[in-house]
């Protein structure tokens, strides 16, 4: 169970402290995309195609698609950026910039450092969260949004699991894939598809997407969040989210630890 | 006083091979080991295994007293590395490496911004301390790789063919460096293709061919054993004499360099090869790491 333990030993917070240490010195770069994406989406997806859309039905009422898209987008935000900071940021670090190399000459091991970029994906998709659910208050508070703002605190510790459970799943990919142009494969066959397919943009009705969502994690964090800001069923999709969650976590870090020991140790 | 690397009978598979095989290696305070061999020879499997990167199949190594495998973390502490490749860390000015570094042990090293001046003072790095590393001269990112390694204080320093790719000028730098630190008391482990750097470096060597140690000692003595007292150098076109000559005692063909054959003799040989070859006309030099690393590579 060492693999384990190693999540929560100073290894893997000095891991993620030098990450984030990067990420505030670039703040200004860094914060740019979370406030703007959820502008565009609410632009391009709200205003553009909910002039076709105008209001849907949501557990038995209407809601109007600006609304209904609020909270998809924030679990999209959290999905997006722990996937592509394990995919393309920590490939980046392991394979071009050798900061893994370097770290490994140090008291940090391999296990310390896959759960410095599980651990750090999750911290960045929270921070992500956290500006978009601030431009969401922004439109809530204009009238262009209905949803009960003061409950967005309460999304974030879950935002913090999933976005480590994805983390997990990018990470096996970065594991796996010879080179970053590789790395289209699981995005075009796996992160997009999941991404739109997953009840955050648009309700799903075919039974097909609906029996295979019944395991994405990212469909009922959608789910779950839309319960908690415009009022439905929570904690069945709570309880999903967290349970798929930590089974990416106990299945993927152990995983992702002996490829990576092959590939970056050469053992 | 236990040895500050005592490393005993290690074993390592990769990929199916037994790419080292049974390997031995000591190193004490105040001394540099040069680890030698041809590529392929296991030097760089068996370092990876001495600074904790990989685990040995078999056998033991402790470091500073501790055993690698029961205490890695602590063992670690007293180990400083400068990979062979650039590993700093590009996202961070060259002073910031350095305390960027010092973050990932524990206990965490005292005084660290006087640490960190002292160390950009004594590598000459003190006025690229707000650069990127990547703008620094091939031989300023080396500095940069050695500092980082002693940010910690270690007692140990793994030094993974740290000249490589640099000009003169630039090595002899690298060697000062080294040879101060080994007077502060660092117990040193040296891998090098360089010749010259070995021997000028090393108190002892261990030469590694295929997975095994095959020669330790001073490099004179390591030279004698493995190689012989004197070569000569012969024209090629002899070639067929010489082989017959080598033939008759039991010697296999010797290497050929640039249309020169260098053949490792002692000094009975070299009596015999002038009374078997009068009127040949060659050189007799004193034998060099050179001469056993082509011996090493020739041989099966």
């Amino acid at each position: 169970m060492s693999w384990l333990i190693a999540a929560v030993e100073w290894q893997s917070r000095a891991v993620v402290s030098r990450h984030l240490r990067v990420y505030l010195r670039n703040w200004h770069t860094a914060f740019l995309p979370p406030a703007l994406e959820p502008v565009t989406m609410l632009v391009a997806f709200g205003v553009g195609l909910g002039g076709y859309v105008a209001s849907l039905t949501w557990q038995g009422r209407p809601v109007e698609y600006m609304t209904y898209i609020a909270p998809g987008l924030l679990a999209y935000a959290t999905f997006m950026t722990a996937v592509f900071q394990s995919l393309f940021a920590a490939f980046i670090r392991m394979r071009y910039q050798r900061t893994w190399e370097g770290q490994l000459t140090t008291q940090v091991e391999l296990r310390h450092v896959v759960w410095g970029e599980v651990l750090w994906a999750g911290l960045l998709a929270t921070m992500y969260v956290v500006i978009v659910a601030a431009v969401l208050a922004g439109f809530d508070l204009a009238g262009l949004l209905d949803m009960r703002t003061e409950r967005l605190p309460l999304l974030l510790p879950i935002v913090f699991m999933a976005g480590c459970g994805f983390a997990a799943l990018g990470l096996c990919f970065t594991a796996l894939m010879p080179t970053i142009d590789h790395m289209n494969l699981p995005v075009f066959l796996l992160v997009l598809p999941m991404g739109l397919l997953s009840s955050t943009y648009f309700p799903l009705e075919h039974p097909v997407l609906i029996a295979l969502n019944g395991i994405n994690p990212l469909y009922h964090l959608a789910q779950c969040f839309r319960g908690i800001l415009i009022g439905g069923p929570v904690l069945d999709h709570l309880a999903a989210v967290l349970g798929l969650s930590l089974l990416l976590l106990g299945i993927l870090v152990p995983l992702n630890l002996r490829l990576l020991r092959r590939r970056v140790l050469g053992d | 006083m236990s040895a500050l690397l005592d490393a005993r009978s290690l074993v390592k598979h990769l990929g199916g091979r037994r790419v080292v095989d049974g390997v031995d290696l000591v190193c004490e305070t105040r001394q540099i080991v040069g680890l030698l061999g041809p590529n392929g020879a296991g030097k760089t499997t068996t370092l990876r295994m001495l600074y904790g990167f990989l685990r040995p199949d078999e056998g033991r190594i402790h470091v500073d007293g501790v055993e690698l495998g029961r205490d890695l973390v602590r063992a670690k502490r007293s180990i400083g590395v400068c990979t062979q490749e650039d590993t700093f860390d590009g996202d961070f000015t060259v002073e910031q490496n350095l305390t960027v570094a010092a973050g990932y042990f524990r206990p965490r090293p005292t005084g660290l911004a006087r640490r960190v001046a002292e160390l950009l003072e004594r590598f000459d790095l003190a006025a690229y301390a707000r650069e990127k590393p990547e703008t620094l001269s091939g031989g300023y990112r080396r500095r940069l790789m050695i500092a980082r390694a002693l940010v910690h204080r270690p007692r140990l320093l793994f030094l993974d063919e740290p000249t490589t790719g640099l000009d003169p000028q630039a090595r002899m730098g690298v060697w000062d460096l080294v040879d101060g630190l080994r007077a502060e008391g660092l117990g040193i482990i040296l891998t090098t293709h360089y010749m010259d750097e070995a021997e000028r470096l090393s108190d002892a060597l261990t030469v590694l061919a295929h997975g095994r140690v095959v020669a330790r000692g001073t490099a004179k003595g390591v030279l004698g054993d493995l190689v012989g007292e004197h070569v000569v150098v012969v024209a090629a076109t002899h070639g067929e004499a010489i082989a017959g000559w080598l033939g008759a005692h039991g010697r296999r063909e010797p290497a050929s360099v640039l249309g020169a054959l260098h053949v490792p003799v002692s000094g009975e040989e070299l009596a015999d090869f002038a009374r078997a070859f009068p009127s040949l006309r060659y050189e007799v030099r004193v034998p060099t790491l050179d001469d056993l690393f082509l011996k090493l590579s020739l041989s099966p």
